[in-house]
């Protein structure tokens, strides 16, 4: 039986939605770092695929560095900053797990209704992949308000990156190869960044939990 | 060629900045002489564009009416806050606060800052744009923590987090507003310009989304409510030249981008659904920090805040349209005048009492004559007093507004007029009341006092005579709003 496409598309952009969703659900860091490293491989196959599709070395070129930033480079200061701080496990949430999850089924819903329908002319075909990175990027700006960790927020504004990356490929609207490179020496510097500030706030707070961040509050 | 130039010796002065060793001095000098060299050429470019109504490197970087008036006031502030770091750095070295390595990289990192805001104004490519306002939180993440304080770096933290997520909820907002170029593959370098005369392309439906993503996306950067939780932290920790610029100039960068895209959506849409937002957003931003101004401790989350009010008065005046609009953009020069006085005023304040805390610093017009007399003119010039400028342009804005939008008018003058209450109150306190410790009577550092007396004497100078240039560039701006 073959697969058009059309199907390996959906089943891929799946494979993303889902990775935010068991985001809210692993209890380690390093389940955390895969799930986000499997995510960033799905875009960087999109990005390839769609190389191969039209012919463009530069591309290809994209989707190599996407692959060294995303797959390589990010997870290996993730995986660094738990080694040094010892942080295996993710710190807690706000909500509990069910709350988490039906959060997570009513952001699904949102990104399904009527509110999102008009975007689904972007694309003659799979609309309910582009309906699942929309509610992928939901999920992932859920991770970021609902987790305490600092590598969780970090995770979480990478992962609404990929989302949007994915919508952008399933709607076509992505950004000219050139203007990727830039795009992504952005998100380069950014992952460096919060790297270097992570180790500060263990330096200075001891831990890479945000909620003993509250030195604002007593001003 | 004058963009080239204020590129060229922004990274000039990058380079030479990273070779200086061990001489302060040095990195205050070419900050200095780098932003007079970057208002020439932008004096040169507000010319070109006043003559000609834009100026333009290629098809891909070009000077409008409203990024003309964006230039000018990123390349004022640049230079007064440039001139007011060799003070204020000098002194927070001799105290021993901060080494050498640390203002080199304050020097540096507030070029990349500079041109990375420039940037943002001259590109025609919404992409390029968005690369760039991003560029401008990266470039200060490590300025708001510049004192590794706790405080600092959790400021920074926000900042970073915050500014990230709404940053990339504006690029989705950006990519939806490509729509109609859907298989074009040079769809990466549309501009603005390519959208305008394409509107008959855009899908009316989402580009209503899209303008959402980007009012919460950009809005954020603006400090919009309820996106603003991270300004007040970041202004107030940063050292108070990057807060100058952050309050000054940043914000306007940021409206700018809104703005570019609203021409957009007013053309496919109709211009009442972005004023409906505006004045809504406008409306929470002025009336949300009166009440938290009233009840502040601190005096620069005081002036922070009052950005955020100052942002939503802006709103409202765009949300109006019309003679609104003219008086928006008047405001947004007004405003970033008078803040940036305050901010590097209140620095003068800082480096004199060693705290930020209202409840710290009293007789300020007696201990610090020159800061003094420099901050009250600020807060009557902030809080709307004549005959300052933003006294005119509130007016203006109320004024039109008030036939269609009489409640919204009606809240927001009195928010304004608890604002002016609340500002009485602290400044008065720290101007008059009674000495609580001992201090010395005198400037800390003449260095940090004359870019603050330049920037009075400009403010007082537009706000009594506005040149017709000006004028003509300012509203030739606003009729696209």
């Amino acid at each position: 039986m073959m697969f058009t496409l059309s199907q390996i598309i959906f089943l891929l952009e799946t494979l993303i939605f889902l990775a935010a969703v068991f985001m809210h659900l692993v209890h380690k860091n390093s389940s955390l770092i895969s799930l986000y490293r499997v995510q960033s491989f799905i875009v960087c196959i999109f990005i390839f695929g769609s190389a191969i599709v039209t012919s463009s070395a530069l591309l290809m070129f994209v989707g190599i560095l996407i692959f060294g930033v995303k797959v390589i480079v990010a997870p290996y200061f993730f995986t660094k900053l738990i080694k040094a701080y010892h942080v295996k496990s993710t710190s807690s949430t706000y909500l509990n797990g069910p709350t988490t999850l039906l959060v997570v089924a009513v952001l699904t819903g949102l990104a399904h209704s009527h509110y999102f329908q008009p975007l689904t002319t972007l694309v003659g075909e799979n609309p309910d992949g582009l309906l699942l990175s929309l509610a992928a990027i939901l999920i992932s700006i859920f991770l970021l308000i609902n987790r305490k960790g600092i590598l969780s927020q970090m995770v979480g504004i990478l992962s609404l990156e990929n989302a949007i990356v994915s919508f952008a490929f399933l709607s076509e609207l992505e950004a000219t190869p050139n203007m990727q490179i830039g795009i992504i020496f952005d998100l380069l510097v950014w992952i460096i960044i919060v790297y270097i500030f992570a180790g500060m706030i263990h330096e200075k707070f001891g831990t890479l939990d945000s909620t003993v961040m509250n030195n604002l509050k007593e001003e | 060629m004058a963009l080239l130039i204020i590129f060229g010796i922004i990274l000039i002065s990058i380079l030479l900045s990273s070779l200086v060793k061990k001489r302060s001095q040095a990195l205050g000098r070419v900050a200095i002489v780098a932003s007079i060299i970057e208002l020439l050429a932008t004096l040169f470019v507000f010319n070109q564009v006043f003559k000609n109504g834009v100026y333009a490197l290629s098809s891909y970087f070009l000077v409008d009416y409203f990024g003309i008036i964006v230039m000018l006031i990123i390349a004022v502030i640049g230079l007064v806050a440039s001139w007011y770091s060799v003070g204020y750095l000098e002194v927070e070295m001799a105290r021993g606060f901060i080494g050498y390595s640390r203002v080199k990289q304050f020097f540096i990192l507030l070029h990349f800052f500079i041109l990375a805001m420039f940037f943002a104004v001259v590109t025609t490519s919404p992409i390029l744009m968005w690369i760039s306002i991003e560029a401008t939180t990266l470039s200060t993440a490590f300025l708001i923590s510049f004192y590794s304080k706790p405080s600092a770096i959790e400021a920074a933290w926000k900042y970073l987090i915050i500014n990230s997520l709404g940053l990339l909820i504006g690029f989705l907002g950006t990519l939806l507003f490509f729509h109609p170029a859907i298989g074009n593959p040079h769809n990466g370098f549309l501009t603005w310009g390519w959208a305008t005369a394409n509107v008959s392309k855009f899908d009316p439906h989402i580009i209503r989304l899209a303008f959402i993503f980007i009012l919460i996306g950009y809005g954020t950067k603006v400090g919009l409510v309820p996106m603003h939780t991270w300004l007040p932290d970041a202004h107030s920790k940063a050292p108070v030249p990057i807060s100058s610029l952050l309050s000054g100039v940043l914000l306007n960068i940021a409206f700018l981008a809104i703005l570019r895209f609203k021409v957009i959506t007013d053309l496919v849409v109709g211009a009442a659904y972005s004023q409906g937002l505006l004045i809504f957003l406008g409306l929470i931003s002025v009336l949300v920090p009166a009440f938290i101004i009233f009840t502040q401790k601190n005096y620069k989350r005081l002036l922070a805040y009052s950005s955020i009010e100052h942002m939503g008065v802006v709103a409202l005046g765009f949300g109006f349209g019309g003679a609104g609009a003219f008086a928006a953009i008047l405001h947004m020069l007004y405003h970033s005048l008078t803040k940036s006085l305050l901010f590097l005023a209140s620095g003068n304040i800082f480096l004199k009492y060693g705290s930020t805390k209202i409840k710290n610093v009293a007789n300020v017009l007696k201990t610090l004559p020159g800061t003094g007399i420099l901050f009250f003119i600020g807060f009557l010039a902030i809080t709307g007093m004549p005959p300052f400028g933003i006294f005119l342009t509130e007016v203006s804005i109320m004024v039109a507004g008030i036939k269609s939008y009489f409640w919204v008018v009606a809240v927001a003058v009195l928010a304004l007029a608890l604002i002016f209450a609340g500002f009485l109150r602290h400044i008065a306190a720290m101007m008059f009341g009674g000495p609580e410790k001992e201090i010395s009577l005198g400037e800390v550092n003449k260095n940090a006092l004359a870019p603050i007396i330049l920037l009075a004497v400009i403010l007082l100078v537009l706000s009594f005579y506005l040149p017709n240039n000006l004028k003509s560039i300012i509203t030739l701006a606003s009729l696209a709003y």
